[in-house]
């Protein structure tokens, strides 16, 4: 904030906003910073050639892969589901919507290790479908398909999330102003809505796709920690750091750490790109 | 094209927006329909848009029931209170709207697309600000866009959500004036929804009066002012005396104690009398062009206001203080809401069945 846009009558005093100036500073330091710092130096204290051999080795390759994969699934997968239930959300009125709403934010609400659990309840050996699914020798549970599941069920509210608000805020008169001009439902959705939402809908997807690359608890109950199969990026620094290597640990965490700090950057570009698009047209009015 | 609403009742959450409306609109016509809000009028133009559908009654257009199909299928310019431009679209991207999103079996190539767009704007003289976007205009500007985008696809039928309502007032004479132009010329058939009875009055040829779901009277301005069906459409075209049988009765001639008459200010005098009146003037007031004279009387909760001009108040003047009786020179007078066959000088000879 410019102090200079304030009133002189909010401005606080120095002695108090001093010290309420150091204290913040000295949280994210120690809180956010030093860790990052801490990150990158592990990384790199022996040298450029280990972080390259601690990143180049198969099994961290293949972490890296199965990381990319399953954000490549469920990114996309969100990006339907969250687009869909926005949609419903603010489009429609029915008996149950405030259910659905909080059922979309269960996901941040329990601890992803209880949603992996639920995933093992279901489909493993053991679970409700395991026995169904041993028979016809689909694996989901310690396989590629139960770590995409663990990811879709963690990220879902994250775009949905972010449109809900936005949608609302927005109205649909333009929708309803391109049906009479003879839009076709997709033709409305895809010239009218999807470039109302589009910054937001990307912000969602950035959220997303963080979070999906770096989940770690759901993923751990449902992977079974299989070197170069079910491993994720997450999974290999842990396994890496258990294993006293710490330094290729470091190196895999430092990656990721890069992909959080791109994602702050794009979040950011974007959120301003928001602030500029939001408020064009008033709001609509209550029909009389 | 003619619109026909029959029988058109709807509901919002439990309550009642149109109550067995109908409604006929003839073609080439410019209609208003006028309320005070939440009398459903907007709902009304809603469902002729097929924007929403009634829960019960029927809609035609030319005669052909388009009681079943949506907004988009019939054809129709709908121009939205608060405009609702597309705002990522520049103004001319906006008029084309219409135009692009055809099948492309009808589709106009993009040359004719680009000739029409022009065209439109010439004809809302806004060609110079095609590459802006609708945020970087003024609200005349977006209305007028607004209405460019409409006409864009050759409706035959245009329906208006207050056009005016958010604009300031000076602007808004100036829109009138050009949108009643632009009618003319075009001749399409309209039907625009307006809670501010100067602008229903001043653009359209007929006027519904609605009120609480329902539509009090269907007329001509004239006869509305003049020939007011109900009590109601009389209060809501203009201030108005309400004189219960015990003050009109003497001029009326109808004694019937259930009886009102009706009187606007400009259609009623004071005089000075030597009898027993209990009606005082409390006030007069010099309003330039006209004067405003209040007269209380101990039964009426509110004064009776009378608007004279200066000439007539020159000839026969009354004062604070004064004494006076009731002089109308044109009354109403109605009876549970209904109207009687009566009132004015030279209309009394139907007062007999009145009473």
């Amino acid at each position: 904030m410019r102090p200079a846009a304030r009133a002189p009558a909010l401005r606080d005093p120095w002695w108090l906003a001093a010290p309420l100036v150091v204290v913040a500073l000295a949280f994210v330091a120690l809180f956010l910073l030093l860790p990052l710092v801490a990150v990158f130096g592990y990384a790199f204290e022996k040298g450029w050639d280990v972080f390259v051999a601690a990143i180049t080795e198969p099994d961290a390759q293949a972490a890296i892969r199965l990381t990319l994969l399953v954000a490549a699934i469920s990114v996309p997968a969100n990006l339907v589901f969250g687009v869909a239930a926005a949609w419903l959300v603010t489009r429609f009125e029915f008996r149950g919507k405030g259910l659905l709403v909080s059922l979309i934010d269960l996901p941040f609400a329990v601890s992803p290790v209880i949603a992996g659990l639920v995933y093992v309840l279901l489909f493993g050996l053991h679970g409700w479908l395991g026995g169904w699914l041993a028979e016809h020798d689909i694996r989901i549970i310690f396989a590629v398909p139960g770590i995409v599941l663990a990811t879709v069920f963690v990220t879902f509210p994250m775009v949905a999330r972010e449109l809900i608000p936005l949608m609302q805020a927005q109205g649909d008169e333009e929708e309803q102003a391109a049906r009479t001009l003879g839009a076709s439902g997709f033709s409305m959705f895809w010239r009218v809505t999807l470039p109302k939402i589009g910054w937001g809908l990307l912000y969602g997807v950035i959220l997303c796709n963080a979070r999906a690359m770096g989940e770690f608890g759901a993923v751990s109950v449902v992977s079974g920690h299989i070197r170069g199969l079910t491993n994720t990026m997450p999974l290999h620094v842990e396994i890496l750091y258990n294993e006293y290597q710490s330094t290729a640990a470091f190196a895999v965490a430092a990656l990721l750490a890069l992909l959080a700090l791109f994602t702050l950057l794009l979040k950011r570009l974007i959120g301003w790109r928001i602030e500029r698009t939001v408020p064009a047209n008033a709001p609509s009015g209550e029909p009389t | 094209m003619s619109i026909e609403a029959l029988d058109i009742a709807h509901r919002y959450a439990g309550m009642v927006a149109l109550d067995g409306v109908s409604l006929s609109v003839e073609s080439g016509e410019l209609l208003a329909l006028l309320g005070p809000s939440g009398c459903g009028k907007t709902t009304l133009l809603r469902v002729i848009a097929g924007l929403e559908f009634p829960d019960a009654g029927r809609v035609r257009f030319e005669g052909r029931d388009v009681s079943r199909l949506g907004a988009r299928e019939r054809h129709v310019g709908f121009m939205f209170q608060h405009y609702a431009l597309f705002r990522h679209l520049t103004v001319f991207e906006n008029v084309a709207f219409g135009l692009r999103v055809m099948p492309f079996w009808r589709r106009p190539k993009r040359a004719a697309i680009a000739q029409k767009v022009n065209e439109l704007l010439e004809l809302v003289q806004l060609g110079e600000l095609a590459g802006r976007y609708p945020a970087q205009l003024s609200g005349g500007q977006r209305q007028r866009v607004a209405l460019a985008r409409a006409l864009a696809v050759q409706p035959q039928i245009l329906l208006l959500d207050e056009p005016f309502g958010a604009l300031d007032a000076r602007v808004r004479g100036e829109l009138r004036r050009w949108l009643r132009g632009m009618h003319d010329r075009i001749h399409v058939t309209s039907v625009f929804v307006t809670h501010d009875q100067e602008e229903a009055f001043e653009l359209a040829d007929r006027i519904a009066v609605m009120n609480a779901g329902r539509i009090e009277q269907l007329a001509d301005p004239e006869t509305l002012y003049t020939k007011p069906a109900s009590p109601f459409v009389c209060r809501f075209l203009g201030e108005v005396n309400e004189l219960p049988s015990s003050l009109h009765a003497a001029w009326s001639g109808v004694s019937d104690p259930q009886t009102v008459a009706f009187v606007r200010p400009h259609d009623l005098a004071f005089t000075r009398t030597q009898g027993n009146s209990a009606l005082r003037i409390e006030c007069v007031r010099d309003l330039g062009p006209t004067l405003r004279i209040e007269a209380r009387h101990p039964d009426l909760e509110r004064p009776l206001v009378s608007s004279s001009t200066r000439e007539r108040h020159a000839a026969a003047p009354v004062w604070a203080g004064d004494v006076v009786e009731p002089a109308p020179r044109h009354w109403l007078l109605f009876r549970d809401g209904e109207r009687l066959q009566a009132d004015s000088p030279g209309g009394r000879g139907a007062r007999a069945d009145a009473g």
